[in-house]
């Protein structure tokens, strides 16, 4: 991908996917380790998988869009007799298993359920069965005169999707995250005050290795705000917090990994410092980079870049939306402070992405430092159109388009994106819409 | 913040009067208030948004201390024990005489602080009587109900540095929520035939739908059961009943 400092970033709109009877909102975007399957899960629980047209070569506008290869009904709402509360059916984590045979597996959770489902192609069917018919009813046994083999025949294509494995009942706080290890074999699940760690076969039992839970709850002043095993190692995985901490735990030292291999923190800046300096310093999201040297965390202004060999401060700083730091008070007044945005990485670890509001997603080159923001709105994106870079101005000069801060939309926000493995190609999730966007100028990594 | 000239739009975010360039130049009282009333709402409910609820905690605790260090000197850490969920008026009053520009306001306000700090007294106290009916099964904690109640303006003492903040979080000790390590010995006596119907299975809300539309059948099922429940039990039980039916 070329992002070098002569060439603007460009997006072309790939795809565009809306869908009209998609009354719920989008909750998490994943895609696949190949990047062939993007699986979306929504407020009501549902889970839609897209899969990725081969690009055909009469069609070079064609280049394998994304058409919904299957839909289910992952979760259902809950009602839990004791507390007398309802869990809610939203699926707010999805992350694909490494494929390991024909069948794709994924997990999925709500707050409180882990459930592993396994999706599987049907595109045959064997006919000429001797003791049934057609139907499958049984035939008249005096009528088959003569034996015959079964074949296998061409179907249309059906995809099934099966409920594989259940872990339920092992958090009692609500699930933000999981995390598939690299192994293939375990997973683990965070909630606010824990971590397990569970073995894919197993859900009648799992381990827990981190528990923040203070012997008295009046003591609690931190939670778990997100955590994500490394890409290479399987003994290490980090874990983020609402104090703006990330601890890099390593499974091999105790069995209970409270005590942490290393601290990442930066202290905080004393000409910045206000009320609010906890909360928008709490890390909604980390993630590692692909070659695992490095971790991204997004906290309510910034992204920044975490070298694991470097635990006083990061080695990045990218501004989201600085132009929101004046505006504190009225955010934490209707809550939008606590928003919890994610981050992405491309392929190659070069560029970042993250979400903001009114529809903005921001994009920042690492190598170039260069930065944009677009915009994912019906509007600005028709079929093939070319993504236009847009501008909040903060007052002084306002250029023509730009966007001024207090016109901004803080009920259209981008929390959830999410970044082909390979390619640039990248999901954003808004509200109940769907974008899907492709990098007009190579869409191979370089 | 605006551009010269541009109209902010209707049905912006509010707060435009809380909008200064330092937001910790913000009156404080106000941001106290709001965020009490933030506190009071995730309390609301059986499960509250942990992050949120300690965000907020903190960032009050966070007041809390500016608010007296600005006072002149930090008060005593090691006061009694007892719960104090909300601040009495009278510190709020003492920073207001000295005259601190960041505490600064009209002396309505000062009403508007008791009447807020007196409702969420009761407000505090209806919920910690809920969370004791709907836990009805989990051991009682007296001393902590107690101090509760007489809270409302009867402190005269200043208040501690973290007090308001305590209060909710040692509310939350005492919820059913986080007590997961003492609900088994807890339903050690109770039959659990009766969960075992498939009307009561919390995988099915459709079942629980039936279930309230087949009260008069089953109102005489549970009848037979009390023999063997706990009358409170059975309080708790038809309480779930008929507030699944009003919904």
């Amino acid at each position: 991908m070329t992002f070098t400092s002569p060439q603007k970033i460009v997006l072309r709109v790939l795809y565009l996917k809306t869908n009209k009877n998609w009354s719920d909102i989008i909750s998490t975007v994943e895609f696949n380790h190949t990047g062939e399957l993007l699986a979306t899960g929504d407020k009501g629980g549902r889970v839609v998988i897209f899969q990725r047209e081969p690009e055909s070569k009469n069609e070079p506008y064609n280049q394998g869009e994304y058409n919904v290869y299957s839909t289910f009904q992952s979760h259902e709402p809950e009602f839990d007799y004791l507390k007398s509360l309802e869990i809610e059916e939203k699926i707010n984590k999805i992350k694909w298993l490494p494929q390991q045979n024909a069948a794709h597996s994924l997990l999925s959770t709500n707050d409180k359920t882990i459930k592993l489902w396994k999706v599987t192609e049907r595109d045959k069917r064997p006919e000429g069965y001797n003791l049934k018919d057609e139907e499958g009813k049984l035939k008249d046994l005096s009528t088959v005169t003569s034996l015959q083999v079964p074949v296998l025949k061409p179907m249309d294509l059906m995809v099934e999707v099966t409920p594989r494995r259940i872990f339920a009942n092992g958090h009692t706080y609500h699930v933000n995250s999981i995390s598939v290890n690299s192994d293939c074999e375990t997973y683990m699940s965070a909630d606010d005050l824990r971590i397990n760690l569970w073995h894919l076969a197993i859900t009648d039992r799992s381990f827990n290795i981190v528990d923040i839970k203070p012997a008295n709850m009046e003591d609690l002043t931190e939670v778990i705000t997100a955590s994500e095993f490394h890409p290479h190692h399987c003994n290490l995985f980090v874990y983020s917090s609402s104090k703006g901490s990330l601890r890099l735990c390593d499974m091999r030292a105790s069995a209970l990994c409270d005590k942490h291999s290393k601290l990442f923190e930066e202290p905080e800046d004393p000409s910045n410092r206000s009320f609010f300096s906890e909360i928008i310093s709490s890390v909604s999201d980390v993630k590692f980079s692909h070659s695992g040297r490095y971790m991204l965390t997004r906290d309510y202004l910034t992204v920044k870049v975490w070298d694991l060999n470097m635990e006083t401060k990061p080695i990045e700083t990218y501004q989201v939306h600085d132009y929101l730091r004046s505006k504190l008070c009225s955010l934490y007044e209707n809550d939008c402070i606590f928003d919890k945005f994610e981050c992405a990485w491309n392929g190659s670890d070069s560029v970042i992405m993250t979400g903001a509001y009114n529809n903005f997603f921001r994009m920042f080159d690492r190598n170039t430092k260069r930065d944009v923001t677009l915009e994912a709105s019906r509007e600005s994106s028709k079929p093939r159109a070319i993504l236009k870079p847009r501008r909040v101005c903060v007052g002084g000069k306002r250029r023509k388009d730009d966007i001024s801060v207090d016109s901004l939309d803080f009920t259209k926000k981008i929390l959830h994106t999410a970044w082909h493995p390979t390619e640039n190609i990248i999901a954003i999730a808004a509200t109940n819409n769907l974008y899907i966007f492709q990098d007009k100028v190579n869409s191979e990594m370089h | 913040m605006l551009a010269k000239g541009v109209k902010r739009p209707h049905g912006e975010m509010e707060g435009g009067d809380l909008e200064p360039r330092d937001p910790g130049a913000a009156p404080a009282s106000s941001l106290f208030n709001i965020s009490m009333v933030k506190l009071h709402q995730s309390l609301r409910h059986v499960e509250p948004n942990l992050r949120h609820l300690v965000l907020v905690a903190n960032t009050l605790r966070r007041m809390q201390d500016q608010m007296q260090r600005e006072a002149g000197g930090p008060m005593a850490p090691d006061s009694p024990e007892a719960l104090s969920v909300v601040d009495s008026p009278a510190p709020v009053s003492d920073l207001r005489d000295s005259g601190l520009e960041p505490c600064r306001q009209p002396p309505s306000d000062s009403q508007g602080d008791d009447l807020l700090l007196s409702s969420m007294d009761s407000s505090i106290s209806t919920i910690l009587e809920d969370l004791g009916q709907v836990e009805v099964l989990s051991p009682t904690r007296p001393e902590e109900e107690q101090p509760l109640a007489g809270a409302s303006g009867a402190r005269q003492e200043p208040a501690r540095t973290s007090a308001p903040c305590l209060g909710p979080l040692e509310l939350l000790s005492s919820a059913s929520y986080l007590l997961e390590d003492g609900l088994e010995d807890i339903f050690e006596d109770i039959d659990t035939s009766m969960y075992d119907c498939d009307l009561w299975s919390p995988t099915s809300l459709s079942g629980f739908k039936a279930f309230s539309s087949a009260e008069d059948s089953d109102s005489k099922a549970l009848a037979g059961a009390e023999d063997r429940l706990d009358m409170s039990d059975l309080d708790y039980l038809m309480d779930v009943l008929v507030g699944g039916h009003a919904l």
